[in-house]
C-alpha cells in the first residue's frame, strides 16, 4: 500500500523533472533484455537498470512488479501492458507514449516472483533517494530500509553526500547501516552499521540481523548478539504496550456495554436485563440509518455514524422510556422481580428484532475514517479501536458531567438518595425515575453505534455483553461512575494480559472466577460507599 | 489504675476508647462506656451522636477501628460476629420493630428460644412441654397471649414491638440492648412499656436509646448523653438535662 | 427423631401432590406397555418421554423454589447443577458404550480417539460404576454448591449480587465446558448413549421405568422438602428470607443455614439433570447457559414461590406450552415466554398456587365478613397484594 503510494508519487515526479535524470547507460537495451531473462538473470538486470541511475525506469520497474510487463513475440521489444477496453494497450516503457492496442495473443507476460519483487522494490528506493522532494526521499530510504541490498549501497552512500536534512539523512544513515551489513565492508564498518541498526530498533531491525547472524564475521558475533539481545527486549516492552492496548480497547468496550447499565443499576437499583437488547436496537439503528443512506445519499456514508447516534439515542431511549411507564414502575424495591421482568421484554424485543429483520447478521459498513491503522513506536493501532476508546471515553466524561453538574442530574440523585424527601421538596420522581432509565437506554443504543463496528449485529448481539456489563459494574462498586470506568478498563486489560498464556476461552473464565472470588472478598466492588446507610 | 482495673473486673460490658470511622467520618470517637450487671441504663443524645452505631460495635455488626469492647470483663467481642455474640447473651431490638412478620407470634418466639440452633439441631427439634410452657410466659409478659395464633403482620405497632422484646427475653440475654422501644408508641403503650422494661431489669442489664424523655424520667435510672461519638455527660436524668453542653447539643435552648 | 421429621412432612396438599405423582408413576408406563397402540388409552413413548422430561424440570424448579421462594436466595445459576448431575449420568452412559463406539475403542469414548485422546482423563476413572456415577451424581453438585456458598455466604453476597455471581458462575462453566480439553465432549456434549444398567436406553421398558423413576424421585424429594420447610429450620429458613439480621441476632448462623439449604437444592438439581439425560439421550453445553437457568425462575414465579406445589405446576405447565408453541406458532414462543414473564412479575407476584389459595381464603373471609357484619377482616388483612399495588 505504502510502496504503491510512493511510486504513483514518484511517476508522475519523474516526469515532471527529466532534468534530474542521470546520464548514464541507456537503460533501453536492459529493459529490452528482460524479455528472454530468467529469474536469476533477470535479478542482474534490474540492479543494472537501477544502476543506471535513470528515474524514467521506475514505471516500467512498478509494471514489472505487478506484473504488467510484456514483450512482443514478433520482435521481443518490451512494453507496459493496460487492460482497457479494446484488449491490450502497450504503452513504451520509458516514455510512456501509447504504441497503439495489441491482441492478447500477440505479446507474452513477462513472468515474476516475489523475491524479484522484493528486488525491484530496494532498486527502485536507491533510485528515488536523489529526488528534489523531501518527502520522497525519505520513503526510499525507508524502501531500502525495507529490503536492503548491497548493490544499492553505492547510490545510499551517493545521497548521503548530498543530503541536507537531517530526518532524511538520518533514515539514510540507516539504510546504509542495513545495506552494509549484507555487503563485503570491513568489519569495523559493520559493526558502526550494527550499533546503527540496533538504535533503529522494531521488527524490520531484529529481522535483518537475524538473516545475517548466520553469514556474519565471527568477531562481530559479539556485537550482534547483544543487539538482537537489546532489541528484543525492546520489543516485548512495546508486546506488553500492545496488550495493554488491546486491553484498553476491550476494556472500553466493556465500558460502552456497561456505561448505560451504571445508570439503570448503579444509580437507579434496577436489575435491567434487557441492557443488551438496548445495545442490540442501537447496532440496528445504525443499520437502518446507513440502509437509508444507501439508497438515498450514498454521498453521506462517511456521516452514517454521526446521524445514527441521536438517532440511535432516541430510539432506545424511547423504548426504555415505554418500559419504564408500562413495567418497571411498579417494581420499585423489588429488584429481583425487576431482574425477571427486563428478562421477558429481552426476551421479546429479541424476538421482534428477529421477526422484523431475520436472524442472521446484517452487513453494518465501516466509513473510511473508521477503517485502517497506523503505527505508533513498535506496534500498529486501528482506527475503529481507537475512535472507539475516544467515543467510550467521551460518553463517559459527558454523562459524569451531566450528572454531577446539572440540574437533572441534581434531581436524579436526590430521587435515588431519598424518594420520599425529593417528592416532598417538588421534584417530579415519577418523571426523573422514566428519564434516568431512558437516559440509561440511551446510552446504550449509542454503545450499539459503536458497537456495530466491531461486531456482528444480530438479534443475539445483546446478550453476548449483558454478562460482561453486570460484572463491570459490581466489579466497579455499584453507584459509582469512576469505578465503572476503573472496573471496565481494568478488567479488559487483565483479559488481554491472561490471553497470550491461557487462551482466550480460559482467559476469559479466569476473569469471571476472580470477579467472583473479587466479591466474596468485597461484595460492594472497588468504590465501595462505606457506613451505616448502605446496609440498611 | 487500681480504680479502672476493678470498674473492669466488676462490669458486665465494657467499652474503652472505641473508635470507628466511616470514609473520614468519625461516628465514634474514643468512647468509654461501662454497664454493671443487673443496671438498667438510658442513653440519650442527637441525630448521628453514634448511638446505632455503638450498638452495631457492641452485637459485632461494625468492627471499631480501634479500642477494647469487653463481655463480663474477659470476652473481646470485636473478635465475634453477630451470631456468637448473641449466643454469649446480648440480644438487641432494632430501631425500626423487625419480627417474622411471615410466621404466627408463636413461632416468632418459638425461634427466638435459646436452644440448639444449629442446622440439625433445627431440623430435629420438637417443641417441649418446658419450652412450651416458657413462651406461654412469655407471652403473659408482653400481653400477647390472645394473639399467639395471628400472623405477625397483622400486629399493631405497638404490638409487634413488646413481640420484639418478648423475642429477646426468649433469647434468655444477659444483657439487653434496646433502641427507641417507645417510637410510634401512644403514651399509654410507652408507660407500659416501661413498665415492662423495669420489670425485664430486674434479672439483667438492659441498655435503652430512647429520645422520649419523658419516658426516660419513667424509667427514673442513670442516664448517659452522647454526642459526636463520645460521652458528653453521665449521672441522673437531673443532673444530665441542667447539664450546660447537654443542653446546648441536644435538648436545646 | 427421622420418623418425626418425616411425618411432620405430610401436610394435606402434600399427600395430594405425592399420591398423583406416584399414581403417575404406575398409570402412564402402563397405559404405555400394555394397552395397544390404537387405543384410546394408549400414551406414545414419545408423549411419556416429554411428560418425563417435565418431571426433570418440575424437580429443578422444586429445588429453586427451596432457595428461593423459602431462603430468598435467588439463583440464577441452578441450571449448571441440573447440567452437572446430567454429566456425571451421561459419563456413565459414555461408559457403557464400551467397544460399540464408531471408533470401537473399549475403553475411550469417541469424541476422545476422535480428540487423540491416549488414556482416559482421571475424573473419568470409576464413572463406569453407576453406584459411583449416582454418588456422583449428589456430589458434584453439592461440592460446587458448598465452595461457592461457603465463600458466598460467609461474606454475605446478598439478593442481586449473590444473583449476578452464580449466573457468572453457570456462564464460565460453559465456557468451561465447551472447550475440548476439558474431556467432556465439547460443543457436542455426551450422546449416542446405548445401555444403562444393561437395558437399552431407547427400548419402551427402559423409558417407562425411567418415567416412573423420575415421578417418584419427584414425589421423594417433595416429601424431604415438605419436611425441611415444616421443621424449625424451615421457619428459620423463612425468617432468614423476611428478615435475616434478627435471625442473625437471634444467634442463628445464617451462613450455615444458608448453606445446607444451597447444597440440598444443588443435589435435588442434580438428580433432576441425572434422570433427565437418559430420557432426552444427550448432555452438552448449553444446559448450562444463564438462559436456561432464568427459564426455571420463571417456571417457580409462575407457579408460585413459597408453596412446595407451585413450582411442580408451574414447570409442567411452562413446559407444555413451550411444546404446544414451538410446535404450533415458533415464532411466537419468545414472546409467549417473554410476556409470561412480565405478566406473572406485575400481577402474579405469588404464582397460579397461592393466588388461587389466597381466592378461596378471601372468598371465606367475604363469608365470614358478611355473617358477622362487619367488613373489617376482609380487606386490609386478606389483600396484601392490592395494598402494595397502590403504594
Amino acid at each position: 500500500m505504502l510502496i504503491r503510494i510512493i511510486s504513483l508519487i514518484f511517476i508522475i515526479l519523474s516526469f515532471a523533472a527529466p532534468a534530474f535524470a542521470q546520464s548514464g547507460t541507456d537503460p533501453k537495451p536492459l529493459i529490452d533484455a528482460l524479455a528472454k531473462a530468467d529469474f536469476a538473470e533477470a535479478e542482474t538486470l534490474i540492479g543494472q537498470i537501477a544502476a543506471t541511475g535513470d528515474p524514467k525506469v521506475v514505471p516500467a520497474l512498478d509494471a514489472f512488479s505487478e506484473g504488467d510487463l510484456y514483450f512482443r513475440k514478433s520482435d521481443s521489444a518490451v512494453f507496459i501492458g493496460k487492460t482497457g477496453d479494446a484488449g491490450l494497450e502497450l504503452i513504451d516503457p520509458l516514455t510512456g507514449a501509447s504504441a497503439g492496442p495489441t491482441s492478447k495473443s500477440a505479446v507474452t507476460k513477462i513472468r515474476v516472483n516475489n523475491n524479484l519483487r522484493r528486488v525491484i522494490d530496494a532498486a527502485k528506493g536507491g533510485l528515488t533517494l536523489m529526488s528534489p522532494d523531501r518527502g520522497v526521499r525519505l520513503a526510499a530510504a525507508d524502501a531500502v530500509l525495507a529490503s536492503p541490498s548491497p548493490e544499492n549501497l553505492a547510490l545510499v552512500e551517493a545521497a548521503l553526500a548530498k543530503e541536507t536534512d537531517s530526518e532524511v539523512k538520518a533514515r539514510m544513515q540507516e539504510a546504509r547501516a542495513v545495506s552494509v551489513l549484507s555487503s563485503d565492508r570491513s568489519v569495523d564498518e559493520k559493526r558502526d552499521a550494527i550499533k546503527t541498526i540496533k538504535s533503529l530498533g522494531g521488527r524490520n531491525a531484529l529481522g535483518i540481523l537475524n538473516s545475517v547472524s548466520s553469514s556474519i564475521d565471527p568477531s562481530l558475533k559479539s556485537d550482534l548478539d547483544s543487539a538482537i539481545g537489546s532489541i528484543e527486549a525492546e520489543q516485548q516492552l512495546w508486546d506488553m504496550v500492545q496488550n495493554v492496548w488491546y486491553g484498553l480497547s476491550l476494556g472500553s468496550v466493556l465500558l460502552l456495554a456497561a456505561i448505560g447499565l451504571a445508570i439503570t443499576f448503579g444509580v437507579m437499583g434496577i436489575i435491567n436485563m434487557a441492557h443488551g437488547e438496548m445495545v442490540m436496537l442501537g447496532a440496528y439503528s445504525t443499520f437502518m440509518v446507513q440502509e437509508v443512506i444507501r439508497t438515498h445519499a450514498p454521498g453521506l456514508f462517511d456521516w452514517s455514524l454521526a446521524i445514527a447516534l441521536p438517532v440511535a439515542f432516541l430510539v432506545t431511549g424511547a423504548v426504555g422510556f415505554v418500559i419504564e411507564r408500562c413495567v418497571i414502575r411498579f417494581l420499585y424495591g423489588r429488584p429481583l422481580e425487576t431482574l425477571l421482568a427486563t428478562w421477558g421484554v429481552s426476551l421479546i424485543l429479541q424476538q421482534t428484532i428477529r421477526s422484523i429483520f431475520g436472524p442472521t447478521n446484517q452487513e453494518v459498513g465501516n466509513p473510511s475514517w473508521m477503517s485502517g491503522s497506523f503505527p505508533v513506536g513498535g506496534m500498529t493501532i486501528t482506527w475503529n479501536r481507537m475512535w472507539i476508546l475516544v467515543f467510550s471515553l467521551t460518553i463517559f466524561f459527558t454523562l459524569l458531567v451531566v450528572m454531577k453538574k446539572s440540574a437533572y442530574g441534581l434531581n436524579m440523585r436526590a430521587v435515588t438518595q431519598n424518594r420520599r424527601m425529593a417528592s416532598s421538596m417538588g421534584i417530579r420522581t415519577p418523571w426523573v425515575d422514566a428519564l434516568t432509565f431512558a437516559l440509561g437506554s440511551g446510552i446504550a443504543g449509542i454503545a450499539g453505534v459503536a458497537l456495530s463496528q466491531i461486531d456482528n449485529v444480530s438479534p443475539n448481539l445483546g446478550q453476548s455483553y449483558i454478562i460482561d456489563s453486570f460484572m463491570v459494574v459490581v466489579f466497579g462498586g455499584v453507584g459509582n461512575l469512576w469505578g465503572t470506568l476503573v472496573g471496565a478498563l481494568s478488567l479488559g486489560v487483565l483479559n488481554k494480559f491472561l490471553e497470550p498464556s491461557v487462551g482466550a476461552v480460559l482467559g476469559k473464565i479466569l476473569v469471571l472466577v476472580l470477579i467472583i472470588l473479587f466479591i466474596q472478598k468485597r461484595p460492594r466492588g472497588l468504590f465501595a460507599l462505606k457506613g451505616r446507610a448502605v446496609e440498611a | 489504675m487500681n480504680t479502672i482495673a476493678e470498674t473492669r473486673t466488676k462490669s458486665l460490658l465494657y467499652l474503652e476508647n472505641v473508635s470507628v470511622s466511616f470514609d473520614g467520618f468519625k461516628a465514634i470517637n474514643s468512647l468509654s462506656f461501662v454497664v454493671e450487671p443487673g443496671e438498667l441504663r438510658a442513653i440519650i443524645g442527637p441525630n448521628g451522636a453514634g448511638k446505632t452505631t455503638m450498638m452495631d460495635i457492641i452485637t459485632g455488626k461494625t468492627r471499631p477501628d480501634s479500642g477494647t469492647v469487653l463481655f463480663e470483663d474477659s470476652i473481646d467481642l470485636t473478635k465475634k460476629d453477630e451470631a456468637d455474640i448473641a449466643q454469649l447473651g446480648i440480644g438487641r431490638k432494632f430501631q425500626k420493630p423487625t419480627v417474622f412478620e411471615s410466621h404466627t407470634v408463636w413461632d416468632n418466639l418459638e425461634l427466638a428460644l435459646n436452644r440448639d440452633r444449629g442446622v440439625f439441631g433445627t431440623l430435629f427439634y420438637r417443641l417441649t412441654p418446658e419450652d412450651k410452657a416458657r413462651i406461654e410466659e412469655i407471652l403473659e409478659t408482653v400481653r400477647l397471649t390472645h394473639r399467639a395464633e395471628e400472623y405477625a403482620a397483622n400486629l399493631s405497632h405497638g404490638q409487634k414491638q413488646w413481640l420484639e422484646i418478648g423475642m429477646l427475653l426468649a433469647q434468655e440475654p444477659k444483657l439487653l440492648l434496646v433502641d427507641e422501644p417507645v417510637a410510634g408508641m401512644t403514651d399509654a403503650e410507652t408507660a407500659e412499656t416501661a413498665i415492662l422494661l423495669r420489670e425485664i431489669a430486674k434479672t439483667r442489664s438492659v441498655v435503652v436509646v430512647e429520645h422520649d424523655m419523658g419516658f426516660i424520667r419513667d424509667l427514673g435510672v442513670k442516664v448517659t448523653c452522647l454526642a459526636e461519638g463520645a460521652v458528653l455527660a453521665e449521672g441522673s436524668i437531673d443532673f444530665v438535662s441542667s447539664d450546660p453542653k447537654v443542653i446546648e447539643n441536644y435538648l436545646g435552648r | 427423631m427421622i420418623t418425626g421429621f418425616i411425618l411432620r412432612a405430610l401436610e394435606g396438599k402434600i399427600v395430594a401432590m405425592i399420591v398423583v405423582l406416584v399414581g403417575i408413576a404406575i398409570l402412564v408406563p402402563a397405559l404405555n406397555l400394555l394397552t395397544p397402540p390404537d387405543s384410546a388409552f394408549h400414551i406414545p413413548t414419545y408423549a411419556m418421554a416429554l411428560f418425563g422430561k417435565y418431571l426433570c424440570y418440575a424437580l429443578l424448579a422444586l429445588a429453586l423454589d427451596l432457595v428461593w421462594g423459602y431462603c430468598g436466595i435467588l439463583s440464577l445459576g441452578h441450571g449448571a447443577f441440573f447440567a452437572l448431575g446430567g454429566y456425571a449420568m451421561g459419563m456413565y452412559l459414555m461408559r457403557q458404550i464400551g467397544p460399540r463406539g464408531v471408533y470401537g475403542n473399549p475403553v475411550l469414548p469417541d469424541f476422545m480417539v476422535f480428540l487423540n485422546y491416549k488414556e482416559l482423563p482421571w475424573f473419568w476413572y470409576g464413572m463406569d460404576w453407576f453406584v459411583v456415577a449416582m454418588a456422583m451424581v449428589l456430589l458434584v453438585p453439592g461440592l460446587l454448591a458448598f465452595v461457592f456458598g461457603w465463600f458466598a455466604f460467609r461474606s454475605r453476597v446478598n439478593g442481586v449480587y449473590l444473583s449476578i455471581i452464580t449466573q457468572a458462575m453457570t456462564y464460565a462453566l460453559m465456557l468451561a465446558f465447551f472447550r475440548n480439553d476439558m474431556g467432556f465432549g465439547g460443543n457436542n456434549g455426551l450422546t449416542d448413549f446405548k445401555d444403562i444398567l444393561g437395558f437399552q436406553v431407547q427400548a419402551d421398558g427402559t423409558r417407562a421405568v425411567l418415567f416412573a423413576l423420575s415421578a417418584i424421585m419427584l414425589a421423594l424429594c417433595l416429601l424431604v422438602a415438605s419436611a425441611i420447610t415444616r421443621s424449625k429450620f424451615g421457619k428459620v429458613l423463612v425468617g432468614v428470607r423476611d428478615a435475616e439480621s434478627r435471625v442473625r441476632f437471634l444467634g442463628f448462623r445464617v451462613e450455615n443455614i444458608k448453606l445446607f439449604t444451597f447444597v440440598v437444592s444443588a443435589m435435588f438439581a442434580g438428580i433432576a439433570g441425572a434422570l433427565f439425560v437418559p430420557q432426552v439421550g444427550i448432555i452438552n453445553p448449553g444446559e448450562f447457559a444463564p438462559a436456561n437457568s432464568i427459564e426455571i425462575v420463571v417456571w417457580t414465579a409462575v407457579g408460585g414461590r413459597g408453596t412446595l406445589i407451585g413450582p411442580i405446576i408451574g414447570a409442567v405447565l411452562v413446559n407444555a406450552g413451550k411444546s404446544f408453541f414451538t410446535g404450533a406458532f415458533p415464532e411466537f414462543w419468545l414472546f409467549a415466554l417473554g410476556g409470561l414473564f412480565i405478566a406473572v412479575t406485575l400481577f402474579l407476584p405469588k404464582g397460579i398456587v397461592d393466588t388461587i389459595q389466597h381466592g378461596f381464603r378471601v372468598r371465606k373471609a367475604m363469608k365470614a365478613a358478611a355473617e358477622a357484619e362487619k367488613g373489617r377482616v376482609g380487606t386490609d388483612a386478606v389483600n396484601p397484594s392490592a395494598a402494595q399495588a397502590a403504594e
